[in-house]
């Protein structure tokens, strides 16, 4: 048995299963038409079969694979957001909230009150948060903006202010999906510096991208998927040549669904 | 039941928040703002009381009648409206939901205690009449601390059931909508039990609202303290609620991440 700091994530024969409507309303009438016996639309999608891996302190993971291919319902599995269908997920500590692409916490709230909300359900008071928040706005680079609902920001402020926060609240666990695309250079550079600032301070960081040069850069480790399954493994340089193979042969992958 | 009160209280600051939230979401663009929190019971007093009063349709007879209406009248607009925000909680904050883990009871909870400083606020507009018709205060007001926890937890109980219903089934918002316009006046609100045909009671002593509002009206309107067994049977309904309505919560939490 390891003992209980040997990880702080560790995925057990994790399945998700997605049920795929063709519709997504659920009025009555769907239910009527589900009830009827002609209905056979629905169908299940498998988003991960039987993944197993575990994370150690301090160690930083990336997760690589086409579109589709489960790299994100790993994160979210991680951040709590849903329990996998069969296997297990456990996690060791506070997670960071999901920073993606355009995020955003709650769209009728200001940058501050966002910045304020997402502090206060990892567990800070409100007071500690208020002290966090200068700093917060300063490295998104947003103090004009921060009184501003955050359904006006364009998706650059969006992603700036969820990294911002997500850093500033010091997780334990800090998760990064595709960040990076959407920032300018100079923003871009201060994110890749504060995830290797986090590396140094011993913090666990699962980061997901599409950039193999900055997956080369901070990952010690890298998972591929293909198909919601795990083809390998290790280090960076070997998984990514595999990576680069797999490209080749089947090209970019399905079209990502909006599942969420 | 542990995990509820657990929850609850190490959420407290999110669900404060989320409360001010919904209010400030509520009046922001109204010109009079808060102001509608005293206008809005004052008009729907002021037609019932023209109607049954003035009109004599009712023709109950009831000596100051407005105080009579507006002492049931508040407590059961707190549940009208809490139940119209809980439907839609957790659909409304889908966005929240899917980006960090947070316990969902924190939204139905929000959404019933965002209708509750209306009710506080509400108690102005009833005085305001007591004032006007010279109807005397009552020490038996002290007694109102008893029917309100029986309203609250009745309110979150069903706001529970509702909030994971409606995430699953969009038509249960029009469902609850006319629900509630019919439960408005099989509840003793207009009228009381007494002017009402003898061979109706055996049914409508089921009515898990009775015994609440006679909680509010007894000792407001007549100043007269409810027997201790009406108090009790007022509290445990709340208490019944809570739990089967938590169950039913706890039954779909998991899944609301996926469907939302």
């Amino acid at each position: 048995m390891p003992t209980s700091n040997a990880y702080k994530i560790r995925f057990r024969d994790v399945w998700q299963r997605f049920r795929i409507y063709p519709k997504r309303g659920r009025t009555l009438r769907d239910v009527f038409i589900r009830l009827s016996p002609g209905f056979l639309a629905r169908r299940d999608l498998e988003a991960l079969k039987g993944v197993s891996f575990a994370v150690p302190p301090g160690e930083c993971l990336g997760i690589i694979g086409r579109n589709g291919s489960g790299k994100s319902t790993i994160l979210r599995l991680i951040a709590r957001i849903f329990p996998p269908s069969s296997g297990t997920v456990e996690v060791r500590g506070h997670v960071s909230p999901l920073i993606e692409l355009g995020a955003g916490f709650h769209s009728e709230l200001t940058g501050r009150e966002n910045a304020i909300l997402a502090g206060v359900i990892l567990g800070f008071t409100r007071r500690e948060m208020q002290k966090k928040l200068a700093s917060i706005l300063a490295f998104a680079g947003m103090d004009e903006f921060a009184d501003v609902p955050i359904r006006q920001y364009s998706t650059g402020m969006l992603s700036r202010l969820g990294f911002a926060v997500a850093t500033e609240i010091d997780p334990d666990i800090l998760l990064v999906d595709e960040v990076l695309a959407v920032g300018d250079k100079g923003f871009q550079q201060k994110c890749l510096e504060r995830m290797h600032n986090f590396r140094r301070q011993g913090k666990t960081m699962v980061f997901v991208s599409h950039n193999m040069d900055d997956v080369r850069s901070i990952c010690e480790r890298v998972l591929l998927l293909n198909d919601g399954e795990l083809l390998m493994d290790g280090k960076p340089d070997q998984v990514i040549v595999r990576y680069e193979e797999l490209i080749r042969e089947l090209g970019p992958g399905r079209p990502v669904r909006k599942r969420l | 039941m542990l995990e509820l009160l657990r929850d609850t209280y190490h959420y407290r600051e999110l669900i404060w928040i989320l409360a001010l939230k919904e209010l400030k979401v509520r009046y922001k663009r109204s010109l009079l703002g808060v102001l509608w929190a005293f206008l809005n019971p004052l008009m729907m007093t002021a037609i019932f009381v023209v109607v049954f009063s003035k009109f004599r349709v009712g023709r109950f007879g009831i000596e100051h009648y407005a105080i009579f209406l507006l002492c049931a009248m508040f407590p059961f607009t707190f549940y009208q409206q809490s139940m119209a925000y809980a439907v839609q909680s957790i659909i409304a904050n889908g966005s929240l939901i899917k980006k960090v883990y947070i316990p969902k009871l924190v939204f139905p909870l929000a959404a019933v205690l965002a209708n509750f400083f209306n009710l506080m606020l509400s108690l102005i507009p009833l005085a305001f009449f007591l004032w006007v018709f010279d109807h005397p205060f009552h020490k038996t007001w002290l007694y109102l601390p008893v029917p309100m926890l029986g309203l609250l937890l009745f309110t979150a109980g069903c706001g529970f059931a509702v909030a994971a219903l409606g995430v699953f089934l969009h038509d249960i918002g029009h469902i609850l909508e006319v629900f509630l316009r019919a439960f408005f006046f099989l509840c003793p609100v207009l009228y009381d039990l007494d002017h009402i045909p003898a061979r109706f009671h055996p049914v409508l002593i089921w009515n898990p609202m009775l015994h609440i509002l006679r909680g509010f009206r007894l000792p407001i309107y007549a100043g007269e303290l409810p027997e201790p067994a009406s108090a009790l049977i007022s509290i445990l309904v709340g208490v019944v609620a809570v739990v089967l309505g938590y169950a039913i919560f706890r039954r779909f939490q998991d899944s609301f991440a996926i469907h939302v």
